[in-house]
């Protein structure tokens, strides 16, 4: 019994446990104590993120001649720890006040926990794979669980969407089972080494098209340009906690095995020798993380509900973190690997902050919020830690891996890749501000004037996950060592680092340094501000003017539509949903042969034809066999 | 070893007397059917244990083959006869008050065993047109309702128009063969293979299959199975695509093996299977009732079972064998649990929350059907995709790339129906009919017998692959029937 085999085991008996009470109240105590242990059976096994040996299971399957084994690399020790953290901030979340209103609503929590301890399996099935066949399977149970917990959303469109996500996901399965059998057949083995091997024997053709299944499979799990259209909604309209879980950790499961296969066994080489003169297979796929960042991320700025605005947000980050990883150098891919766990952090802690504000108001749609802030101060806080990440600035952790991905994209001579992700940041910049602003600033709506703040037992993991964005933030130090595991296990070069940040020749970057020069200047400020005769005043909250007059409170000027309407005019023509349209296409051509083959099976008189068909054989055997001579 | 002609003798006994008895007794013309099957279910069991890993000839009627009735016993055939047993005892009408009904089962039993059992192609054709006749009368004598139904009428003359047109091609391709060889002993033909080399052999070929075809829901020919399946019982519906469909491609894949071992027949099979899964499936995709659905993705399954076949050797047949009992057991209890789902799909809203067992095991059999790990259904389409991609060629590929596009479109539906069950009820609502308790218990006990086969997948796995080698292989069947012909002729 190796340590991976608790591992495996104390999931397992949470799934269980899990399943067996989840209709009774002990569940939501339990569930957050189960996490707990999951994440101590973890770090037991940190060493492998310490540059130690991986972890290898001591039970193997041996099914119609396939072997199944598993095992713990740092690749996968790296990703599950962010899913167990995510998961127990998540089962936190709603262990208190949050579950029992959903209940109340008559929302199925039992099937929510159930649904969380069944992602949550099936990903560390996934992460411990150790061949092709357990990676499979794992990667079909990750989809099937992430429906499970989609599905559990009350509204048409969520669920019409789950069932979107699940065609998606099928057609991803079948990619990567074609891709499997393509490697099985050569040397009839599915050993994950073999991918490597197979790849090089085989001709330009097979790469081409094993490298495409492979990326098809692995992108539309993790959202990429153009199978993006199912993650949003889907994500954004999951109950509470599932959005904030699915929207950390789940779609990062593409990043996962893109990573295992893709970078590790057919590496910068395989993809830069597919291709013709300057477009290969690794630029291509650069373009495609870069498309990746921007156009979800306009998208987003448009969307006037918080969750999806998130949710859009979700699908464009992932864009970076193919971006970095696709550069193939030391600090290209600790930043693409990096940003997973940062991206988890504040992208969770955003989530649940909206669900927070639902839990109060009860809608997430930016019209008809503002002005919270003094009702919810703390929430606030959380939300403006998690927009500084999620924008990239210092001092938050989001900065770190996203200042890693710019630095490579420009000592590897990308400038239009640079100034690609630079468009993203933009407009993710413009839509959390539009975000904050619309739920926590401005105008302070009437019937929100008794809101109060949410209860501690959603307070703690927002604050957790903050306190976590921050520190990584300040010291990426801390996950730096994790990350140097990765690449080293995966074969990347290794990134040198300190508790600050990085040593790179070509300038390093010092996070210690730089968020106390930035809480330096903040600190001058306030003490030129506050010393040095600067004067405050309290205002009421309602106490507003629009052109010198006063503003009553039942006078709304706070909206989300056209929020910024210079910038809408410039690009507002470019949203015209050409993938919405590319999508659609597919539906009508499947339809128009549906309907061409419904008209053969409708045909009036088939014995005719059967008829006919006899006579013609007759005839031909009669000539051919002279039978009737 | 001879009592196993009671297989035959005794069902068709049974036809005969049931009529009889029912003037005297309608109780005890009611059981005699059941009995009879259950004294065949005793007879298989120990043919079962008695053949082991070998096979038996029974030879009949005094005279040797080529001349004599020969029957053929091996694994393969005494499975498929325990399930004609068991599948008829399931279906077994113990609700119509009517007692030819009893002699029409009967009569498809007796004309089952017969198919699976025979090793000449005369008597196969026999057992075929009896099976045929028996379907007929069944399908007439039972409509869906007591009122006199035009189109269920309608249907069932059309299947018949259409199915004696397919015995029509099966006669001609067996006229052919014996025209070619001067012989209709299946050995005796796989002695003499080269003589039906060439476009004739060929072409007697296609006929079999086309015209066995019709009730294998092949292709061209299966236009037939959503009207008929439409109006009929549900649990005659489980019987047809249940298990004739799997007796008619018996037939077709005891002449491919035994006898034409050649590319363009596997190519031919392989072509209708892929027309049959895209098609199966595009149409099933936009059906609007549940029925209309099963039916077509029936004839999905039926042509990703003539792929498997395609598969030349043991191989095919194994996996082809894993794919007819999986589809046996899950479009079995599908079709047994469409009692409670009928009529328009919409109407199926708040179904979930109604029953919510129902829901749970019609998803455990769509997510094999789907080939979902770590239901049985993915383990046989992995071991297909694998074996074809094997076999190289272009086709083969196209295959792949069929199957995997068909199982898109699949998901695609089933789960578009399966957000149905899962909506909440309205108006439109129809409360779920529970008048059929005792086929929605069959169908409970089909999806146990599903998720316990879960758990032994590599055993049953290894013991269809036994029963597989030994009956793909002509030189076992050539010896037992033929003894004195050795492979050696085979010039």
């Amino acid at each position: 019994m190796t340590f991976l085999d608790h591992l495996f085991i104390v999931v397992f008996i949470s799934l269980i446990a899990i399943s067996a009470l989840r209709n009774l109240r002990i569940v939501d105590k339990l569930a957050p104590v189960l996490y707990g242990l999951i994440l101590i059976m973890l770090v037991r096994m940190s060493s492998v993120a310490y540059g130690g040996d991986v972890y290898l299971s001591s039970v193997s399957l041996d099914l119609l001649d396939f072997k199944m084994h598993w095992q713990f690399t740092a690749l996968s020790w790296y990703f599950a720890i962010i899913t167990v953290v995510a998961a127990l901030a998540s089962a936190v979340f709603m262990s208190g006040d949050w579950g029992r209103q959903y209940r109340e609503q008559g929302g199925n929590y039992g099937m929510l926990q159930l649904a969380l301890i069944v992602n949550v399996f099936s990903m560390i099935l996934l992460l411990g794979s150790g061949d092709l066949l357990s990676l499979f399977i794992g990667w079909e149970f990750v989809s099937w669980a992430s429906f499970l917990m989609m599905v559990l959303s009350p509204t048409k469109l969520a669920k019409k969407s789950a069932v979107k996500y699940i065609v998606y996901a099928m057609t991803g399965a079948m990619a990567l089972m074609v891709a499997i059998v393509m490697i099985y057949s050569v040397n009839n083995s599915l050993e994950f080494k073999q991918i490597g091997e197979v790849f090089t024997q085989m001709s330009t053709s097979s790469q081409l098209a094993l490298v495409l299944l492979f990326f098809v499979a692995f992108a539309i799990k993790m959202g990429l340009l153009p199978f993006h259209l199912w993650q949003a909604i889907a994500y954004a309209e999951t109950p509470g906690p599932g959005a904030a879980f699915l929207g950390a950790i789940s779609s990062r499961m593409g990043m996962f095995t893109i990573v295992l296969v893709i970078v590790q066994f057919i590496g910068l080489g395989g993809l830069k020798q597919l291709g013709i003169s300057f477009v290969n297979m690794q630029t291509l796929l650069a373009w495609v993380a870069a498309l990746t960042t921007i156009i979800p991320t306009y998208i987003a700025l448009q969307q006037h509900d918080a969750k999806r605005l998130l949710a859009w947000h979700g699908v464009g980050q992932g864009g970076y973190m193919l971006l970095g990883i696709i550069m193939f150098d030391s600090i290209g891919s600790a930043g693409g690997l990096m940003h997973v766990l940062n991206h988890a952090s504040y992208q969770a802690a955003l989530f649940m902050t909206v669900v927070a504000v639902m839990y109060r108001t009860g809608t997430s749609d930016l019209n008809k919020l503002g002005g919270l802030v003094t009702q919810m101060p703390l929430t606030f806080l959380v939300m403006l830690i998690g927009i500084i990440g999620l924008a990239g600035l210092p001092p938050m952790n989001g900065f770190v891996s996203k200042w890693l991905v710019y630095r490579s994209l420009l000592v590897n001579g990308q400038p239009l890749l640079f100034v690609a992700a630079v468009l993203g940041t933009l407009g993710t910049i413009l839509s959390v501000y539009k975000l904050i602003h619309n739920t926590f600033l401005g105008q302070l709506r009437l019937e929100h004037q008794n809101v109060r703040e949410v209860p501690w037992s959603m307070l703690v993991p927002m604050l957790g996950l903050s306190i976590i964005v921050f520190i990584t933030g300040f010291m990426p130090g801390l996950i730096l060592p994790w990350i140097a595991s990765v690449q080293e296990s995966v074969g990347l070069p290794v990134i040198a680092h300190h508790l600050g940040g990085i040593e790179y020749a070509k300038g390093g970057l010092d996070m210690i340094w730089v968020s106390g020069i930035l809480f330096y200047g903040f600190g001058v400020g306030a003490l030129i501000f506050y010393f040095l005769g600067g004067k405050s005043k309290r205002v009421h909250q309602y106490d507003n003017y629009a052109g010198g007059h006063f503003l009553t409170s039942d006078v709304r000027y706070h909206y989300s539509n056209n929020f910024y309407p210079g910038l809408m005019h410039l690009i507002g023509g470019w949203y015209r949903g050409s993938f919405k349209w590319l999508e659609n296409s597919i539906v009508s051509v499947v339809s128009f042969f549906s309907i061409f083959f419904e008209n053969i099976y409708r045909a009036k008189q088939p014995v005719m034809l059967l008829l006919i068909g006899v006579v013609l054989a007759l005839f031909a055997l009669y000539r051919n066999l002279g039978v009737g001579a | 070893m001879n009592s196993l002609v009671l297989l035959v003798v005794l069902p068709l006994f049974a036809a005969f007397i049931i009529p009889v008895v029912a003037k005297f007794s309608p109780k005890l013309s009611l059981f005699t059917g059941p009995v009879v099957l259950c004294i065949n279910l005793l007879l298989i069991m120990s043919a079962w244990i008695k053949v082991g890993s070998g096979s038996e000839a029974i030879f009949l009627g005094g005279f040797l083959p080529p001349v004599g009735i020969v029957f053929y016993i091996d694994h393969f055939s005494l499975l498929f006869s325990g399930l004609i047993a068991g599948m008829v005892l399931i279906v077994w009408p113990w609700d119509a008050k009517e007692s030819r009904l009893y002699s029409l089962y009967m009569l498809l039993s007796a004309a089952s065993f017969g198919l699976v059992l025979s090793a000449d192609l005369f008597n196969l054709y026999v057992f075929y047109e009896l099976l045929a006749v028996a379907t007929y009368g069944i399908i007439a004598a039972s409509p869906i309702s007591k009122v006199p139904n035009s189109s269920a009428t309608a249907a069932s003359l059309r299947y018949l128009f259409i199915s004696s047109a397919g015995s029509v091609m099966l006669l001609l391709g067996i006229a052919i063969i014996y025209t070619l060889t001067g012989t209709l002993n299946i050995a005796h033909l796989a002695t003499m293979t080269t003589s039906l080399d060439g476009f004739a052999g060929l072409s007697a070929f296609a006929l079999i299959a086309i015209g066995a075809g019709v009730k294998a829901e092949m292709f061209p020919v299966n236009s037939w199975v959503a009207e008929v399946y439409g109006t009929i019982p549900r649990q005659l519906s489980a019987l047809l695509a249940g298990l004739v469909s799997k007796l008619a491609v018996i037939l077709i894949i005891r002449m491919l093996l035994m006898v034409f071992q050649q590319q363009a027949a596997f190519d031919l099979l392989l072509v209708v299977g892929m027309l049959g899964v895209i098609s199966g499936e595009m149409v099933a995709w936009r059906a609007k009732d549940m029925i209309r659905m099963l039916s077509f993705s029936s004839i999905a399954q039926l042509g990703l079972i003539f792929i498997a076949f395609s598969i030349a050797g043991s191989k095919g047949l194994w996996i082809g064998m894993a794919l007819m009992l999986h589809h046996l057991l899950v479009k079995g209890g599908l079709f047994l649990m469409a009692d409670r789902f009928a009529g328009h799909m919409g109407k199926l809203k708040g179904l979930a929350k109604h029953s919510p067992m129902a829901a749970a095991v019609f998803l455990v059999f769509v997510l094999s059907l789907l080939g979902v790990p770590p239901f049985p259904g993915f383990w046989i389409k992995l071991l297909l995709i694998l074996n074809l991609a094997e076999q190289g060629g272009g086709l083969y590929h196209v295959a792949i790339a069929t199957i995997l596009l068909a199982t898109v479109i699949e998901t695609a539906y089933i789960f578009k129906f399966v957000r149905i069950l899962y909506q909440k009820a309205d108006a439109d609502s129809t409360p779920i009919n529970k008048n059929y308790s005792s086929s929605y218990t069959f169908a409970k006990l089909f999806a146990l017998i599903l998720l316990v086969s879960m758990l032994f997948v590599s055993p049953i796995s290894n013991h269809l692959k036994d029963i597989a080698n030994h009956s793909a292989s002509p030189h076992i069947y050539i010896n037992k029937i033929l003894p004195t012909k050795q492979l050696g002729d085979r010039s």
